[in-house]
């Protein structure tokens, strides 16, 4: 099942390979732009939920039932999930689609791998990935890794792309965040925590893998911020310093 | 709760993605040699020597200057009792080893290394070929080094270096007068061993990761990832497909006579008769053929990726077969009564059968 995954990813990255003139990279981008545009309810999904909740953290009736049942966990437990299904909301409908992604990006992982086969077993498992009918792999190989400075399978050695990578990351992230309102506000706190750890994972990951999967997180990340800003909730006032921000 | 569930899940990614591949030991398949009294085996972060009688450790040898060194290209043998052995990694170098003087290093002995190359910019995938007292060894960078193996230096440099572009995976071929070399890129190079002078290249529209064979009428044959087995003639590079195969083509053919024995990617084995370039059978035993067939007396022995060791009479049926285990790209090698096969994915790295398949003894190396 896992296999089939990745070979639909690789059957669709060699397609945009070869339709575009066998440039790897501009092909992984489009192929990022394809995977956003798929998942796009989803993301929309993962705002909506994080609205409800961030609207819920100033809730009167949350607020009372944290209070009251303060010693009492199981019960405020039992409240807290009443108020989820009266109100239609599903306390992790803003987690998912984000973890959605983990698979997507193993299998992106594992279809550059496999694409640029750097060794003879990468070649034989592209061999076992692709539909002979659908493209004629057997000439585009060796695909061309080359885009910009960097080998696509290598990871990059400048540091740039690792750089870029967590600085996209944190902006979308500090984007994405609501205005904290309540200082009790356990989702916020959640949200600045994941703004700091998130960029920094990304980053690390970007020195660590191949070039390719930079490329991936900062297309990514460029759209997801210009798709908040599309829908007019990019939190620009987040990235200046708290002494300037408007409250 | 929630920081919690995304917490484990963004380290679970982390582990997954830097595991992804990792069903397999190394990144690729090994390279196994042997001679009369010690296998060969480049595995992983080690190259083995190892004793065919019992199966036990003589030697074994890691790269000193990369810590990320992988070796994977067929260990060659020179006539003085080196052992050749390039290493993928950051460095890329090409190690001369001498097992016979042995360095003890704790449990284990480490062989000394005799002269290094460190040139190259590209992984060791092909084994070097040996012509006389030079070495003529295709890189992964497109480049074909030749290295004169009698001229005393630890450090070596090349007395050629000839750009051929592309990805040299696979072992070079000579009859005496040219070296022919294939390349990833889609070309066959023949190059002039009297000056290095590249005397012709064609393409053939399709990657070539197996080596190139000379058959007994001195014409070149090389199947590609087109699926097809292309006849040369040495003296122009002018080619023909001979055999449109069902699947990518990897293993170089084997020669019994006018008959060529290969198998391809989707686990079909042929038979082709090259004198009249026709296919006299094909069979399917199971699993995709990397390994290139080995014709022993009156039948061949192929390896395939399912694990399996066959014999096939050369009327192309089964005589018998052994599961070995794992799954078995390299090509295996006949080593005195011994034939040494080196699985993935299985608890030992390497087996030794009898000359009916029986299993005789087993190398898990030492932690």
């Amino acid at each position: 099942m896992w296999n089939l995954f990745v070979s639909l990813f690789i059957n669709i990255l060699l397609w945009i390979y070869n339709i575009i003139g066998q440039n790897f990279g501009v092909a992984i981008i489009l192929f990022t732009i394809l995977i956003r545009i798929v998942t796009w309810p989803l993301n929309a999904q993962q705002m909506k939920g994080a609205k409800a909740m961030q609207d819920l953290q100033n809730d009167k009736e949350w607020q009372a039932i944290q209070k009251k049942y303060a010693k009492d966990r199981e019960k405020l437990a039992q409240e807290q999930m009443r108020i989820y299904r009266e109100r239609g909301i599903n306390p992790f409908g803003s987690c998912l689609p984000t973890l959605i992604q983990f698979p997507i990006l193993i299998a992106l992982y594992q279809s550059i791998i496999r694409a640029l086969a750097a060794t003879p077993l990468d070649l034989l498992k592209l061999s076992q990935s692709i539909n002979p009918n659908f493209l004629d792999v057997a000439n585009l190989i060796p695909l061309n890794s080359k885009f910009l400075w960097m080998n696509l399978g290598q990871p990059e050695p400048y540091y740039i792309l690792a750089i870029i990578v967590a600085a996209t990351t944190y902006i979308q992230s500090k984007l994405t965040l609501p205005p904290a309102t309540n200082p009790n506000d356990q989702s916020a706190a959640m949200g600045q925590s994941m703004a700091i750890t998130m960029p920094l994972m990304l980053g690390w990951f970007a020195l660590t893998f191949p070039s390719g999967l930079s490329v991936y997180f900062i297309t990514s990340n460029l759209l997801g911020i210009i798709q908040y800003a599309a829908q007019g909730k990019a939190n620009w006032s987040n990235l200046l310093p708290k002494s300037m921000r408007k409250e | 709760m929630k920081k919690i569930l995304l917490l484990t899940l963004v380290l679970f990614g982390a582990l997954l993605l830097s595991a992804c591949g990792g069903t397999v030991r190394g990144t690729t398949w090994p390279g196994l040699a042997a001679d009369e009294t010690t296998a060969y085996l480049a595995d992983l972060s080690h190259v083995y020597g190892i004793n065919i009688q019992d199966g036990a450790e003589v030697w074994r040898f890691s790269d000193p200057n990369d810590n990320k060194a992988q070796f994977y290209a067929t260990p060659v043998l020179t006539s003085d009792g080196l052992v050749i052995v390039g290493s993928a990694g950051s460095k890329h170098i090409l190690y001369a080893l001498d097992p016979h003087d042995l360095i003890t290093n704790g449990d284990f002995k480490n062989p000394a290394v005799k002269w290094t190359f460190t040139g190259a910019g590209g992984a060791w995938v092909a084994a070097p070929l040996i012509v006389e007292d030079k070495l003529f060894a295709p890189n992964a960078d497109g480049n074909l080094y030749v290295l004169d193996l009698s001229d005393g230096q630890s450090q070596k440099q090349p007395i050629a270096t000839i750009e051929l572009g592309g990805r040299l995976w696979a072992q070079p071929v000579t009859d005496g007068e040219r070296i022919y070399v294939t390349s990833l890129d889609h070309r066959v190079h023949a190059v002039n061993l009297a000056d290095y002078a590249i005397a012709w290249q064609a393409d053939i529209a399709a990657a070539i990761p197996g080596a190139p064979a000379l058959g007994p009428d001195g014409r070149l044959y090389v199947g590609s990832l087109a699926s097809k087995l292309e006849q040369f003639d040495p003296e122009t590079g002018a080619h023909q497909s001979v055999l449109d195969a069902q699947y990518w083509l990897w293993s170089t053919p084997v020669f019994d006579g006018d008959t060529l024995y290969f198998g391809d990617l989707k686990g079909n084995f042929y038979s082709f008769d090259a004198a009249n370039n026709k296919l006299n059978w094909s069979i399917q035993p199971d699993g995709a053929i990397t390994a290139n067939a080995i014709l022993q007396n009156d039948h061949l022995l192929l390896a395939t990726e399912s694990g399996n060791l066959y014999a096939i009479g050369k009327d192309g049926k089964t005589l018998w077969f052994e599961a070995v285990g794992g799954k078995i790209y390299t090509t295996p090698v006949v080593a005195g009564d011994l034939i040494l096969v080196a699985p993935l994915e299985t608890d030992f790295y390497l087996a030794a059968l009898d000359s009916n398949g029986r299993q005789v003894w087993t190398f898990p190396p030492k932690k």
